[in-house]
């Protein structure tokens, strides 16, 4: 018996696999959006509408070519990939130690847990005009407040990640001679490790969010003041260009994220267990 | 050598709150030198607490325990011990997972590898070092987790109902191993279950504790000599009657305990 069930394991031993779909997957993954863009494309062209309410995907796709030649939208996509990513990676390196010390230490759970309750599902965007007061009109408010954004989802969920630590992980590390000190780093982090990316898979459309939201509101470049000012000057092919280069953007960096968790966690069951 | 000294052991959980419970009263019991003892009783008796409390993972209410003459203080590999749901590391191979123990021990890289490699070959998962927890079947993990703990030597094993989460055939394939692994290794065990007739099979005294508080009801020799093969003793009218004569006493103490704690 523990023969066969030792073979059947080894037969299908998977090793957790990273491999890219063909395009023919990716297209019947992704058909419901091609259907919409097929619709909206018709709608545009019989023109139920005027073109200004509602260009075709066609002009858009223009749009993006034309803004890309002259590298407008480039440099708007970069500063506001920039300043996404820069605020999310800041907000792991603050909040993921926050959230292990609120579970281990119970001076600094008594001092961070009233903050992060009243905190957390406070609207961070509407801090804006303090942060404008306080860090300028350029680069630093909105990447302040994006960190400020997605530090909330990262402590709670490495907050409850290292509260649900099995506690016979930590018996039996401390059976075999595991000190105090050296659980942290041995055991604890990473067994919290897939609770961590779950708050970080929360955090990064947050970033985006607030990036692109206090860029519409207070310009100084990036993919939200490239909409507004496109909308001011009633150019409604760019407008809708940015927001596919936003959607883009968004889509990608989420993307990227699960096959870094991918990567990180190939041990887990959730990655094991992933059919093709 | 290794002993188990237990003297009036008293644990109540919650002894500061509103509802303390009184969990082990009055245990004393003495494990001899590469005895093999089980400790059977109904669910919340608190059988598992005491092995815990030989562990050093919980603190004694009143009394003591001593390990080879020392006091338990803390939890320390000279006491290994095997969990009902194996607590192996889901982020490390089964060779991590096996030389874990060994690299906290301060043993050399070579070495510990080839320590570890033997333990994989003793619990028959050559071929698997660098499969993953996850990609394992339940027999599989406990083997792992046996091989773990037996890998840095302790000269006392603890084992808390190590094969209450598998299933009747695969009980018996890892009971029957075991004992051909502590036949061979003779080691100082302390073993919870709940399965009457697992104790009955692997211990020298099966130890009967009475519903909570938890106390020493009685211990039953059941050690049998004379026999040439398992089957033999599995048939024997001698373990017919151990096993039926323990089953008995374990019952009336969950009659006891009443339907709330059953």
């Amino acid at each position: 018996m523990a023969v066969s069930d030792t073979q059947a394991v080894a037969a299908t031993g998977r090793s957790g696999g990273l491999a890219v779909p063909s395009p023919l997957v990716i297209l019947k993954k992704y058909y419901s959006v091609l259907l919409l863009i097929i619709v909206w494309e018709v709608v545009a062209r019989l023109n139920l509408v005027t073109p200004f309410l509602l260009p075709s995907v066609s002009s858009i796709l223009k749009g993006v070519y034309k803004a890309t030649l002259e590298a407008d939208l480039i440099r708007d996509t970069a500063l506001t990939t920039y300043r996404a990513l820069l605020s999310f990676c800041v907000a792991l390196v603050i909040a993921v130690p926050i959230g292990i010390s609120m579970a281990r230490i119970r001076v600094i759970h008594w001092f961070f847990d009233p903050i992060v309750s009243i905190g957390f599902p406070t609207p961070k965007i509407s801090f804006l005009p303090i942060f404008i007061l306080w860090f300028g009109l350029f680069d630093r408010p909105k990447i302040f407040l994006a960190t400020l954004a997605c530090t909330f989802p990262i402590v709670t969920a490495t907050y409850l990640g290292t509260m649900g630590v099995d506690k016979y992980l930590l018996w039996s590390a401390r059976n075999m001679g595991t000190s105090e000190n050296s659980l942290l780093r041995k055991v604890i982090f990473p067994a919290t490790l897939p609770q961590v990316l779950n708050g970080a898979q929360i955090a990064m459309p947050i970033s985006i969010i607030v990036v692109i939201v206090s860029e519409m509101l207070m310009g100084g470049g990036g993919l939200g003041n490239y909409i507004m000012v496109a909308q001011r000057f009633a150019d409604s092919v760019s407008v809708f260009a940015g927001l596919l280069v936003i959607s883009v953007l968004g889509y990608l960096l989420q993307k990227i994220l699960e096959k870094v968790r991918a990567l990180v966690l190939h041990w887990h069951e959730e990655t094991q267990h992933e059919s093709k | 050598m290794a002993d188990i000294v237990a003297r009036n052991v008293r644990k109540i959980y919650n002894p500061d709150k509103r509802y303390p419970v009184l969990a082990i009263d009055e245990v004393s019991l003495e494990v001899r030198e590469n005895e093999f003892v089980a400790i059977v009783g109904p669910s919340g008796c608190g059988k598992s607490t005491l092995l815990y409390m030989v562990a050093g993972f919980l603190d004694l209410t009143a009394g003591e325990i001593k390990v080879n003459g020392k006091p338990v203080e803390a939890p320390g590999p000279d006491r290994g011990i095997v969990f009902q749901h194996f607590a192996l590391f889901p982020w490390k191979t089964v060779l991590r997972n096996v030389t874990y123990g060994l690299e906290e021990q301060k043993i050399p890289k070579a070495e510990r590898e080839k320590i570890a490699r033997k333990h994989i070959d003793m619990v028959k998962l050559t071929g698997f070092e660098h499969h993953y927890p996850s990609q394992l079947s339940g027999g599989m993990k406990q083997r792992v987790a046996i091989a773990r703990t037996l890998a840095f030597d302790p000269e006392v094993l603890l084992m808390d109902e190590p094969f209450g989460a598998l299933d009747a055939q695969t009980r018996g394939v890892m009971q029957e191993e075991l004992l051909s692994i502590w036949s061979k290794r003779k080691k100082t065990v302390l073993f919870v279950t709940h399965d009457v007739r697992e104790a009955v099979y692997l211990a020298d005294r099966v130890v009967i504790m009475t519903a909570r508080p938890g106390r020493i009801k009685e211990i039953v020799d059941t050690k049998f000599a004379g026999y040439k093969s398992t089957e033999e003793v599995l048939e024997s009218a001698a373990f017919a009657q151990k096993t039926h004569q323990i089953w008995k006493s374990v019952r009336e103490e969950v009659d006891k305990a009443g339907p709330l704690d059953g």
